[in-house]
Formats: structure tokens, C-alpha cells, sequence
């Protein structure tokens, strides 16, 4: 089982660490630090798994911090990375927030976590809401220092808007603020070949809770009646039952185990007593019948007045509906080595509507550009990127060598990152969160439903 | 209230004051202080001082100070368990609390503490905890007899608590259930394959476990899943019911879950391919099935991707159907960490097929005009494989690399070039009408890898080539600048030019060839390669031709298939576990072993860091060097482990006519000699061998002082010694301790992997048991730049130990050495060994068949093992004893049990041991050995049981 754990912060000092079988030196720590710094093979990252001198090592990283488990023995290694995700979740769920100075402040109350979390390097109940009563260490909640400042919305993932601990609940001061925050957190994978359609494009979706209610209620939550579960609903094939109208469809699924899906089949319901702290109740997965946000096309041409110089067009469609919006949207073009100076102008925003001019005049002062000469990379931002709008940029490349047709297949691959706030793209729906059994009868806890949609892997090939 | 605030006491006399806040009646400040020790403990200070204060704080009914005060105890119970045992009292009171929550804290925190004395007072709580009614207090029980089995075996067996953890199995609650199957695992392993089965799997057990999968924490149903893929039935019926419970765990969130699972049902696939029908319905069905929740994993974070995609890989090999259809999710994204790409890339591969080969290609050369270079490489790479293992799409691939190679990036053309000539070994005389492109990028060349594939195409279709011999002597300028493989292969290519094209030019470029191959080259291989060719063609050119210009076999796209054998072995049994992430065996890494031998370890390690204060001068250590001198033990002993194992299965080859040698010089040397001329062949005659070794310069350069015995070690040799510390990048080092000429001696090899030449080498040991102590410090080590060791060099040295009697340590004996070695470059290192039976036993140890009844009646009562190991014949064992200074005075058959009885001695002066009696008893051919063994000292036993292996299985 596993031998040792640690906690090791960006530069290698052990902040947490507990050993188990004993088995493993104490030094293991610094032998893993650096060969997970100098990998070896080639300059890429240490695989998550890897074995030096008959020990193995397994390690994530989360919140600027690196969790590491140390074994001899040749158990499960998903297990193993599992486990230390959710020592992630339950220190973010006690603390607040995952980050080295959270670790620091709470190591008395984390150490008596994980004497309850694992036992001879066992894991034991994990569950945030089953350790509640073994911890009698309170809680010291840091909010990130660059948090502060933000409105809830502005973060990219989900429900880590709320740095609470669960502990919270357990208080009878007139403080605790009773919660529950449902999100709906997307993930868009998708590549476009270089005449612009679609190669491959996928969804990963999950349904993520995180709780703050005393006492427990237990909840019911309905999904759009339309969605459709992989071959077991259709049976003539993902793409006709897509084609035939709006309907989700799922390629898969699975569900958290408090998830009671009795009624799941009938009407998309499901019913469930949400333990305390942030889990997923659902993650899905789909490649069908969904629309990408944004499109994308460029050109290349000569500049007829110098064969030094080049033309490069862009021009980015966001097709999401008008009321929705991008945040941070990034367009980022790789350039070859021999494009010395890039200067762009930029015009757009406007949208299929009216009153062309003004809305391009106040689009563009909310987008830029610039171009870094030493990693020969264009990037063209947008603060926020409306509905049904339209972007040109029109950039000129000061080329090395004179103009080539070979240029044109040099640049790229454009890669787009983006958050879209309050929109799914697989158009999955919470049609209602219910608190079923109050305890008394003016309980009403704040609820709070969100979709956020971010970009995975977004790739434009030229 | 923050923990921070109790990090910043740095300042003098702050034990002291703790002390006293400790004692302190006030209860918060007293809580106070103790959450201040743990806080100095978390950050590594060492607050064991103030031990009996804490736990003094312990009776309180106060649950949180109580908390506090077991967190210190289980911190310092590991390392500090002389302590702990202080506070036995209380733990055995605390389990008996009202509280369920004290009474398994009590159970759990004494298991921790790892000593024997511990065991007695641990037994009776955890006996009254397992039958507790609370199933936290019976689930911690539980992992505490996997804690106690560490500690002692024998315990855990006589008072029954195997059986209570089988019965536990039945356990209402599912906790309980998935901890008491964790620790029966646990014990299982700790046991070893030798073990007999402790789960005994019945099918009542079966459906306990079936029925409790449900209701587990998601580890629970990993142990639970992991125990069902272990299960071996033959029954087609069985399988199928375990399936139908196991497939909807294939929907679980836990990645960990979902992977055991897929395990489960693939070793259920197996049973019902048995069955009636081959099962093929059923088994296309649960493929279908796995399918979506595999594909499901490659959302995940990149980690846990790559530990997926290292399982999908050995899938997709053993039942390609289940993923055929998805070869897009395999796609990689830009994002996607390297390690991910790699992995990636290496399933398109596997999963590429007539259908989907345009995609795949689309693909691959996109990633080939990716940034990074590895990526790139292995990109281009694998459309090479493609090729080569899909005969219709051939020409498409061919056709999307000269694309690549027309992009002009040299390290694409040069992978290009690579895997174009595995496309011509595979399909000869089919694509050479592209060899003019290639002839078109010559001068980007510069990789030896890339050269020689461009050297082979030339040389196999120069009469294909007008300019061949134009082309060739180009690259033939700087043929002595070239490496070996470079100019092995120019070498062969000039041959069938000649022999294709016997123009003049061609005859001009043949001998200048040969002649600089064989006068002007130290390269074994390329002088002896270019002789064969030289006679050849001066003999018979004909003969010439039908040798080198024979048909080749096919080849076949086996850059990354593993050994079915091996894949079966993975699939089937190592799923979802390291070993399927490593693709290796688990034997080959897996180093687990009883606490109480690591804990001597410890021990040992701690006592050195103690000595190192005494010894001013050459030895710097601290904390952390001596702890990794006790793991580096740890591996060492293990690895010595697996090297034996690995020797039984093999036998040395050891030629009859080399036979008289042995008896004078040591047999490890002998080995070492013919190990390293593995290449003469049976044939060589020893005399020839000990000559041939005299005349290898490097075992000359080992031996520069006229040492009685020579080192006599080849390099191949060399690098086959055991690898004592393993550095790369620094100064590594290899060796093993032998007896020579009556005393012990190192033999090492050190590496030199740093970039500056290393010198100012000194050694020193340990004390340890036997006094061995070198007996020089300055260790003269003989290479070409004085007494240094040149970056990328390889040292042999010799060093002769004596034995010291101030250096030796007090009983029990321990068969561990710590060397520490010195160098003016990379500082101390530290390496740890242990010291064979054989390097100890003396050349004169032998006495009277008379004296030996005598003594054996007069010495204290004999203490017996059971060895697991075969001894061929009584012969076999009396040589391999006497080789080992282990003198035989009597051999008589038992007629009782028909063994073997072997009656043998030895002295050992070192450390004070004295005249060893043993008596052998074992069936030949058959398993076990019975071993007892008689000295002064009782201690003497476990070293003669630990070095009697090695000994028996002739590896010493």
C-alpha cells in the first residue's frame, strides 16, 4: 500500500508529511523532487508514475502544490492518483481553498485529517461529511489573494468561487450562511481541419455540487427531458437522434455514488442527499450535436508593393446566442521562425444587427493584439467577446526571407482559449433543484445554479 | 485562531518553556502548548525531548487535547518506539473508553509502534477490539492486524486472528468488510508467494463480497474488484454472474473503480471463451459495454489519462475489438502534457487500420510539424509503422512523408529517412523510385542513425543509383571521424557497390576502405567484419555475393510489441497496477519486505550518524544521508535477492575443461573470467582464458600493484557486478565483497558519469559486526590519468579489507555494511551493502570429523530453519560448501525421510563468532532445505541462514 505521503510546495520543501508503512527514507522526498524537476527523458514532464531504485512515485499538482504518494509494493496507481485528488477536494472542502499558504495555516487540522483519511496507508471513508466528526481542529480560511478583488463570476472553474470551509455548517452563531451551488461546468475539445470543418469535437461535462447545508436535506434535481444516454436510448445511432431535433445526447455518463437514478429513466430526475463539500454528481460526455462557439478562418497573400513583407486575415465568428458572452477569450497564432515584426489592425464586432459603426468602434476598444518577437507568437485578445458577432484581424508580417506559398501551412495552429459564462454547450439544463424534508418551515437556503463553458483544447489547423 | 503563529518560536530556550506550558494546569494553555510541539514536529524539529511531558497530557477526558497528544504519538511511535512503549498503559486503558472514537485511536496508535515488545500488551485490546460493536472501532481492529503481522507472523497465526479476519468478511457493515479484505491482502503479499491462500475464496465468500461491492466506499470496491480478478475459477457460470455484478461499476467516477473493474471482466472474458460456444456472444457484448467508460477516462486530468492510457495499450493488444472504432479519441490536443502525446500515439498506432488510415495520417502529420522534437520524431515515426504494418496503405504513408521531407527540417527528414528504409526492408523492390528525392538531401544529414539507413539504401540499390559511388565516397571522406555504426555500415555498402558495380572507382574505394578499417581502427567489430570481407573477396567473390548480397527475412513492426508471454501475464493479472503502467513485471521493481528487516536497517544507519561525530576527518554526514544509506540497503538486498533467483534459473555455464582452475583461483573470480570472454565460445581452453584476460588490457589496468591475486575482472564483467549505488550523473558504484587470498576484498568499478574527472578517492566503513575495515583509505585507482577517473570512465579497484577489532559493534550481529566514500568532486557518498557467508568464512576453518561430535554435543542447543531451496544433489551442495570455505566433514543418507544429511563447519574469526557447526538436511532435487546451525553465540544462526542461499546456489 502506500508508504508515504507528502505535500511539497513549488520549490521542493515538504510542508506535509506523514509516513505509513516506513519502508521508504525520509529523503525519498528530495530524491522525487528532482527527477520530477529533470526528468530524464527528454525536457518533457515526469510521467504522473515512475519508479527510482525500487520506489515508485505517483504525483498531481493542484493549487501551486504537489501531492506525492511513495510505495513499494505494486498496487493500483489510478487508485493511488485518485486518492491524492481527493485529499485535493477534502483540504479545499475543510480549508477553503488549496494553496500552499491554506496548507500552512491548517497543518495541525490537515494532519488530523489524514490520520482519519488513511490508516497504515489504507484509505479509509473519504467522504467530507463522514470526517466532520472526527476533527476537533477549527479551520483557518484563506481566500486567494487574487480572488479578492473578482466578482463570483469571473473564475473560470466552476464552483471554486467559494472559499468556505464545510465546517461552517456545524456553527449555531448567527453567522453560517446556509448554501448549495450546482454547476454546470463544460469543457469543449474540439479541432478544425484547414478548410474549417469540424475533424473531431467533444464535450466533457460534469455537474458539479458543493454544499453547505445544516442538517443535510435531501435534494432533488431535474435535468432537461430530452436527454439521451449513449446506444442504451439510441439504438439507431447517436448522429440520427441528434439530427432529429434538439436533443441532448450523451455518449456516457456516470453518476457520484449518493445519486439515487430510480426516477432517472423516467422523467430526468434525480434525487439525492448531498454530503457536505464539493463533489461531481455527474459527469457526461459528448460528441454529438452540438454547436462549436467559434469559427474561424485565415488567409494568406503576398503584399503586392514588397516580397518582404505578407498578409495574413483572420476572421473569428462567435456563434453563441446574443445575450450569452466570451470572457478572456485568447486567439493565439504560432508564427515560423522567419516572421520578424507583425503589426495588426483590428476591426469587428459587429453583429448582424444595426448600427454597425458604433458597435465596431466599442468592440474594438475591448480587443488588442500583440506579438512577441522571441516565441514568434500573435496573440489577439478580447476582454469579452459577444453573441453573434464578427472579428477581423487584419495582420502584416515582416518576413526574413521573401514571401513563399509555403508560409501559409508554416502558421498555425491557431488555438483558441475562452470562458463562456452562463451557457452549455451541450445545451444541458437544471430544470429545477428542489430541498425536499425542510426541518422547519421558513428554510430556505440559498441556491445557486451556474453553467460555465471553458475551452480544452480549441484548435484551428492552417 | 491560525496554526501559523506556532512556527515562528525559533528563538533559544523554547523547549524549555514548552516544558513548562506542558505542566501547566490550565487547560487551553496546555492545549496550546501541545499544538506548538506538533507544529516543531510537522516542520521536521526534533521535539522528542519533551515525550513524557506530552504524555503526561494524555489522561484527560478533554477529546481534542487527547487527539493532540496521540498525533505526537504516532509521529514518534515509528521512529522513537522505546518511547512509545512508555505510554502502553494508557493506550491499553484508552481501549476500553466508552468512546468508540478513543478506543480504536488507542488500537490504531499501537499498532504504529513497531517493536516485538509491543506485541503483548497489543494483543488482548486488539483481540476484544475486532469483536467491538462499533464498526469504526472493528474496521481500525482490522487494519491493525495487518500492522501486527508485520511485527510478527507467527503471533497473528497462533492467536487466531486469520480467522477472525476471514469471518469479518461477512461483517454487516461494508467498511469493516473492505478493510478486513485490505489486510488479508496485505498479509497475503507480506507472506509471499509462498504463503499459503488466506482469502480461501469460496463461492460463499464470493457472493459476500459480490454483495457488499454495492454498498463499499469506492477503495472498498477497488480491494473488493481487486480480490475477484485474483479469484481463479474454471466455471463459465461462475464468471457470468460475476461480470453481470461487476459491469455497472464501470459507470463509477473513480477512475481506480472503473479500471479494477475492466480488469475483473477481462478475466471473465477468458473463463467464458472456455465455455460452451467460445462465449463470443457474451464477450461482444460486455466489449461493447466497456468500450464508452474506457474512452470516458481520457477526460480526466492528464495523470490519471496517462495511467489509463498506459492500461488501454496493453488492451488494445490482447482484444483489439473493444476500442476498434475509437481511434479518434486518441487524437492528441495541443495541451496535452508530453507523456500523454507519447501514449497517444503509440494506440493510434495499434488501432490504425485499412478504414481508418487516412484519418490516422491526417493526423501524424500534423503532429509532425508540431514544436517539440520528441513529439515530432515519434510522429514521423509512426507513420513509418504504419507502413510497415499495413501493406495497402504503404504508398500513403510514403507519400505523406516525402511531403515532410520537402518541409527541409532536418531532424523530420532525418526520422523520415529512418523509417523509409524499414519501408524497403519491408517491401523490397517495390518504392525505389523515390530514392531520388532522398539522394536530394544528403548534406542535411548529421545524426549517425540517419546516416547509416541513407548508407544502407545506397549500398542495397547501388545498381539502381548512377552516381552510387559518388554519393558514397562523399560520406567516405570523414569515414574515420564517424561513429561505429556509421562506419560499419559504410563498410558493408562499399561491399555491394564493389560486388554490384566492380567498377574502378569502386575497387579504389574498397581498399582504401578495408585497409583503414583494419590498420587504423581499435573497433573490434569493424577490423573483424572488415577481415571477413577482406578474404572473402580475395578467396572467392562469387561465395562473396551469396553472402553479403543474400535475400534478407521480412521484417515486421515489433518496435513496442511485448512478449505475449509477458502481455498475457500483464493483461490478465497486472491490470489496472504499476506493473501494467511500467509494462515490466512486478518482480522487476516491487522491493517490499518485512518491516523488521528495514528496521534494523534503521537502526543500523542511526548508529552510524551517532559514530560519524567520533570519527573527525574523512566522513561527513547528516540525517538525511544516513537514511538514504538505509533505503539504498533496503534495494540492495533485494536486488541481491532477484540476481540468485535469476542465477537458479539459469545455471553459469561453467566448461568441464575450466573445472581444475577453480580450486585455485576464487570461484567468483573464475566466473567473472568467463563471463567476460563470452564470446570465445565453450571451445577456449582455460589456460587460454587466463591468458586471453592477462592480454585485455583493462584487467591489466585493474591490477598495477603485484597484488598475490589478480582482480582479473573484463569490463563486460564489470558492469555485470551488483549495482551498489546507482547515480547517474555523478559517481556511481558497483561491486561485491569476495574473499581473496585469505581476507576479504571489495571489488568495485566506479563510473564517472559527471563531466570533470574525478580523483582524491578514499573509503571507509562502518563499524559493523565483523570489523571489516579497508586496509588503506586511499584507494589507488589505475586508469590513464593518474588517480583520476576520467568523465565517462570506468574505474576497477581492488580493495583488500582486514578486520579491526575497535570497528567491531556489539551483538546482534548484523550482516549490513556502510561504506562511505570520498571523492574531491562530488563529495561523500554513501553506499550500503551487506556482507556475504563466504566473504567471512576462512580458508583454515576446517577440523576434526571427532572434534565436531564433541563440540556439537558440548555447544548450546542448535537453532533450525527451513530454506526455500532446491539443491540438485548432495555433490553439487558439498562443492558449492567447499567453495565457500564451508568444510564437510560427514554425508550419510537418512533412510527415515530419504534426505540427504550434510554435516559442516566453518570458523570466522571476524567479529568474534568463532567455530560454526551446521548439520543440512534436504531431498535432493526437491524444495527445502532444513538447516541447523550450532555456535557459541545464538546470533551466529540468521547470518548463516541469510549467506546460505547464495552459497547453495553456487552464485557466491
Amino acid at each position: 500500500m502506500i508508504s508515504q505521503f507528502y505535500i511539497l510546495s513549488s520549490r521542493g520543501d515538504v510542508i506535509i508529511r506523514k509516513d505509513y508503512l516506513g519502508d521508504v527514507p525520509r529523503t525519498s522526498s528530495e530524491i522525487f523532487f528532482r527527477n520530477a524537476k529533470f526528468w530524464k527523458e527528454g525536457d518533457g514532464e515526469a510521467p504522473p508514475v515512475f519508479n527510482v531504485d525500487g520506489v515508485t512515485y505517483l504525483y498531481i499538482k493542484e493549487g501551486g502544490v504537489q501531492l506525492v504518494a511513495t510505495t513499494r509494493t505494486n498496487l493500483s496507481p489510478s487508485f493511488v492518483l485518485e486518492f491524492l485528488k481527493r485529499i485535493c477536494t477534502i483540504v479545499k472542502d475543510y480549508c477553503g481553498f488549496l494553496s500552499e499558504d491554506a496548507i500552512r495555516k491548517n497543518v495541525v487540522l490537515i494532519y488530523e485529517l489524514l490520520d482519519e483519511v488513511v490508516d497504515y496507508g489504507f484509505p479509509q471513508s473519504t467522504a467530507t461529511e463522514a470526517l466532520k466528526q472526527f476533527v476537533v481542529n477549527e479551520p483557518t480560511v484563506v481566500a486567494p489573494a487574487f480572488y479578492q478583488a473578482k466578482p463570483l463570476f469571473s473564475l473560470s472553474k466552476g464552483p471554486t468561487g467559494v472559499f468556505k470551509s464545510v465546517l461552517d455548517t456545524n456553527r449555531t452563531d448567527g453567522k453560517r450562511r446556509d448554501e448549495i451551488f450546482v454547476d454546470v461546468v463544460e469543457r469543449i475539445t474540439c479541432t478544425f481541419n484547414a478548410s474549417g470543418y469540424v475533424a473531431s469535437a467533444q464535450v466533457d461535462g460534469a455537474v458539479q455540487i458543493k454544499s453547505y447545508l445544516a442538517g443535510n436535506p435531501p435534494i432533488k434535481i431535474k435535468l432537461n427531458d430530452d436527454v439521451l444516454i449513449g446506444k442504451r436510448d439510441t439504438p439507431y445511432g447517436l448522429d440520427r437522434a441528434a439530427e432529429r431535433g434538439h436533443m441532448v445526447v450523451l455518449d456516457d455518463c456516470n453518476f457520484h455514488e449518493v445519486a439515487n437514478l430510480d426516477n432517472f429513466d423516467v422523467d430526468r430526475t434525480i434525487s439525492l442527499v448531498p454530503p457536505d463539500g464539493e463533489f461531481a454528481l455527474m459527469n457526461y460526455r459528448t460528441t454529438h450535436g452540438f454547436r462549436p462557439p467559434f469559427r474561424l478562418h485565415a488567409s494568406m497573400d503576398a503584399d503586392p508593393n514588397s516580397e518582404y513583407k505578407a498578409l495574413m486575415t483572420l476572421r473569428l465568428w462567435c456563434e453563441i446566442p446574443p445575450d450569452k458572452a466570451a470572457n478572456g477569450l485568447e486567439v493565439e497564432v504560432p508564427t515560423p521562425r522567419w516572421v520578424q515584426r507583425v503589426h495588426c489592425d483590428l476591426e469587428g464586432g459587429g453583429g448582424t444587427g444595426g448600427g454597425k459603426a458604433a458597435a465596431a468602434a466599442a468592440a474594438a476598444a475591448a480587443q488588442n493584439w500583440d506579438y512577441n518577437e522571441k516565441t514568434h507568437l500573435l496573440r489577439w485578445r478580447f476582454k469579452r467577446c459577444a453573441g453573434s458577432s464578427e472579428f477581423t484581424l487584419r495582420a502584416r508580417l515582416t518576413l526574413e526571407k521573401p514571401y513563399g506559398s509555403s508560409l501559409r501551412t508554416e502558421v498555425g495552429p491557431v488555438n483558441l482559449r475562452f470562458t463562456i459564462p452562463m451557457y452549455s454547450a451541450s445545451r444541458i439544463m437544471l430544470k429545477y433543484l428542489q430541498i425536499l424534508k425542510k426541518a422547519e418551515k421558513n428554510y430556505n437556503p440559498y441556491r445557486w445554479v451556474r453553467y460555465v463553458t471553458t475551452s480544452n483544447s480549441y484548435t484551428f489547423r492552417t | 485562531m491560525s496554526d501559523g503563529k506556532y512556527f515562528s518560536t525559533t528563538k533559544r530556550g523554547e523547549i524549555h518553556e514548552l516544558k513548562e506550558e506542558l505542566r501547566s494546569l490550565d487547560r487551553p494553555k496546555k492545549k496550546d502548548a501541545v499544538k506548538k510541539v506538533i507544529a516543531a514536529m510537522t516542520v521536521g524539529k526534533d521535539v522528542s525531548m519533551l515525550f513524557p511531558d506530552v504524555v503526561n497530557c494524555m489522561q484527560t477526558d478533554d477529546l481534542e487535547l487527547k487527539k493532540l497528544v496521540y498525533l505526537y504519538l504516532i509521529n514518534y511511535a515509528k521512529t522513537q518506539p522505546d518511547l512509545a512503549i512508555m505510554a502502553v498503559n494508557t493506550f491499553v486503558k484508552d481501549s476500553q473508553d466508552p468512546n468508540p472514537l478513543i478506543r480504536a485511536l488507542a488500537v490504531r496508535t499501537m499498532g504504529c509502534i513497531r517493536v516485538d515488545k509491543i506485541t503483548e500488551y497489543l494483543c488482548d485490546p486488539l483481540q476484544r477490539c475486532l469483536k467491538d460493536d462499533d464498526p469504526y472501532v472493528r474496521k481500525t481492529a482490522a487494519i491493525c492486524v495487518a500492522k501486527l503481522y508485520d511485527i510478527n507472523p507467527e503471533l497473528v497465526e497462533d492467536r487466531g486472528f486469520l480467522d477472525m479476519l476471514r469471518e469479518m468478511l461477512s461483517d454487516a457493515n461494508p467498511m469493516v468488510v473492505a478493510n478486513a479484505l485490505a489486510a488479508l491482502q496485505e498479509i497475503q503479499e507480506l507472506a509471499g508467494s509462498g504463503g499459503k491462500d488466506l482469502l480461501q475464496m469460496t463461492s460463499q465468500t464470493l457472493n459476500k463480497l459480490l454483495a457488499a461491492l454495492n454498498e463499499c466506499t469506492e477503495w472498498g470496491q477497488v480491494f473488493i474488484l481487486d480480490s475477484l480478478a485474483a479469484y481463479d475459477t474454471r466455471d463459465p457460470r461462475d464468471a457470468e454472474k460475476i461480470a453481470e455484478r461487476v459491469l455497472p461499476r464501470l459507470q463509477h467516477v473513480n477512475s481506480a473503480v472503473v479500471l479494477s473493474a475492466v480488469k475483473v471482466i477481462l478475466r471473465c472474458m477468458d473463463v467464458v471463451a472456455l465455455g460452451p460456444g467460445g462465449g463470443e456472444e457474451t464477450i461482444k457484448a460486455w466489449s461493447k459495454k466497456m468500450a464508452p467508460p474506457l474512452v470516458t477516462l481520457l477526460a480526466s486530468e492528464p495523470e490519471v489519462q496517462y495511467v489509463a492510457l498506459r492500461n488501454i495499450n496493453l488492451i488494445v493488444q490482447r482484444r483489439p475489438a473493444i476500442l476498434a472504432n475509437e481511434v479518434k479519441v486518441f487524437f492528441c490536443k495541443y495541451n496535452d502534457p508530453l507523456y500523454v502525446k507519447m501514449e497517444k500515439l503509440e494506440i493510434m498506432i495499434r488501432l490504425a487500420s485499412d478504414k481508418n488510415i487516412d484519418q490516422v495520417l491526417l493526423e501524424l502529420k500534423e503532429y509532425a510539424q508540431e514544436v517539440d522534437v520528441d513529439f515530432v520524431r515519434k510522429s514521423v515515426r509512426a507513420i513509418g509503422r504504419c507502413a510497415v504494418a499495413l501493406e495497402k496503405a504503404t504508398e500513403r504513408c510514403i507519400n505523406v512523408l516525402l511531403e515532410l521531407i520537402q518541409t527541409k527540417v532536418s531532424y523530420v527528414v532525418q526520422e523520415a529517412i529512418i523509417v523509409i528504409k524499414d519501408i524497403f526492408r519491408r517491401y523490397p523492390n517495390q518504392y525505389e523510385s523515390i530514392i531520388a528525392t532522398l539522394c536530394d538531401n544528403l548534406d542535411s544529414l548529421d545524426e549517425p542513425e540517419a546516416k547509416s539507413s541513407m548508407i544502407w539504401i545506397i549500398g542495397e540499390y547501388a545498381e539502381r543509383i548512377d552516381n552510387a559511388d559518388e554519393l558514397l565516397e562523399a560520406f567516405l571522406e570523414t569515414f574515420p571521424e564517424e561513429t561505429a555504426m556509421v562506419q560499419l555500415q559504410l563498410l558493408t555498402a562499399t561491399v555491394k557497390l564493389f560486388l554490384k558495380k566492380p567498377t574502378e572507382s569502386a575497387q579504389k574505394m574498397i581498399s582504401a576502405v578495408l585497409s583503414c578499417a583494419t590498420n587504423e581502427t581499435d573497433n573490434p567489430d569493424l577490423r573483424d567484419r572488415a577481415y571477413i570481407y577482406w578474404r572473402l573477396l580475395s578467396t572467392d567473390p562469387e561465395a562473396a555475393k551469396d553472402v553479403v548480397l543474400a535475400e534478407k527475412p521480412v521484417i515486421a513492426d515489433d518496435s513496442s510489441t511485448l512478449d505475449p508471454s509477458l502481455l498475457e501475464q500483464l493483461v490478465s493479472r497486472y491490470l489496472a497496477t504499476v506493473a501494467a503502467v511500467y509494462h515490466r513485471p512486478p518482480e522487476t521493481f516491487v522491493s517490499r519486505q518485512r518491516m523488521a528487516v528495514t528496521r534494523a536497517e534503521e537502526l543500523g544507519s542511526r548508529k552510524f550518524e551517532e559514530e560519524d561525530g567520533s570519527t573527525p576527518g574523512t566522513m561527513v554526514s547528516d540525517n538525511n544521508a544516513a537514511a538514504a544509506a538505509g533505503a539504498a540497503a533496503a534495494a540492495a538486498a533485494t536486488t541481491v535477492g532477484d540476481l540468485l533467483d535469476l542465477s537458479d534459473a539459469s545455471p553459469v555455464p561453467v566448461p568441464p575443461a575450466a573445472a581444475p582452475v577453480a580450486t585455485s583461483v576464487a570461484a567468483r573470480g573464475l566466473d567473472d573470467l568467463l563471463g567476460g570472454l563470452d564470446l570465445g565460445g565453450p571451445t577456449i581452453s582455460s589456460s587460454m582464458a587466463a591468458a586471453a584476460a592477462a592480454a585485455d588490457p583493462f584487467a591489466a589496468l585493474a591490477n598495477p600493484s603485484p597484488a598475490p591475486i589478480a582482480l582479473g575482472i573484463s569490463p563486460a564483467a564489470l558492469s555485470q557486478l551488483p549495482v551498489l549505488l546507482g547515480n547517474p550523473g555523478g559517481v556511481s558504484v558497483q561491486g561485491r565483497l569476495v574473499r581473496q587470498g585469505g581476507q576479504a576484498v571489495y571489488q568495485l568499478a566506479l563510473r564517472n558519469d559527471t563531466l570533470a574527472p574525478v580523483d582524491g578517492l578514499m573509503i571507509q566503513t562502518n563499524r559493523n559486526s565483523f570489523g571489516l575495515s579497508p586496509v588503506s583509505q586511499v584507494l589507488a585507482v589505475s586508469s590513464p590519468a593518474g588517480g583520476a577517473i576520467p568523465p565517462g570512465g570506468l574505474a576497477p579497484v581492488r580493495v583488500p579489507l582486514l578486520v579491526d577489532p575497535a570497528k567491531v559493534t556489539p551483538p546482534p550481529l548484523n550482516t549490513g555494511l556502510q561504506v562511505a566514500l570520498r571523492t574531491n568532486q562530488v563529495g561523500v557518498l554513501y553506499f550500503n551493502d551487506t556482507v556475504p557467508l563466504s566473504a567471512l568464512t576462512e580458508e583454515t576453518g576446517s577440523m576434526e570429523a571427532a572434534d565436531f561430535l564433541a563440540a556439537w554435543k558440548a555447544l548450546p542447543p542448535e537453532v533450525s530453519t527451513r530454506l526455500p531451496l532446491a539443491v540438485p544433489s548432495a555433490e553439487v551442495a558439498k562443492q558449492r560448501l567447499a567453495a565457500a570455505n564451508l568444510f564437510v566433514l560427514a554425508h550419510r543418507q537418512v533412510p527415515a525421510t530419504g534426505q540427504d544429511a550434510i554435516y559442516a563447519t566453518c570458523r570466522i574469526t571476524a567479529g568474534g563468532v568463532g567455530q560454526v557447526l551446521l548439520e543440512l538436511k534436504f531431498v535432493a532435487g526437491a524444495g527445502g532445505v532444513d538447516v541447523s546451525v550450532k555456535a557459541q553465540r545464538q546470533d551466529v544462526a540468521q547470518l548463516v541462514f541469510d549467506g546460505l542461499p547464495a552459497v547453495l546456489l553456487g552464485a557466491a
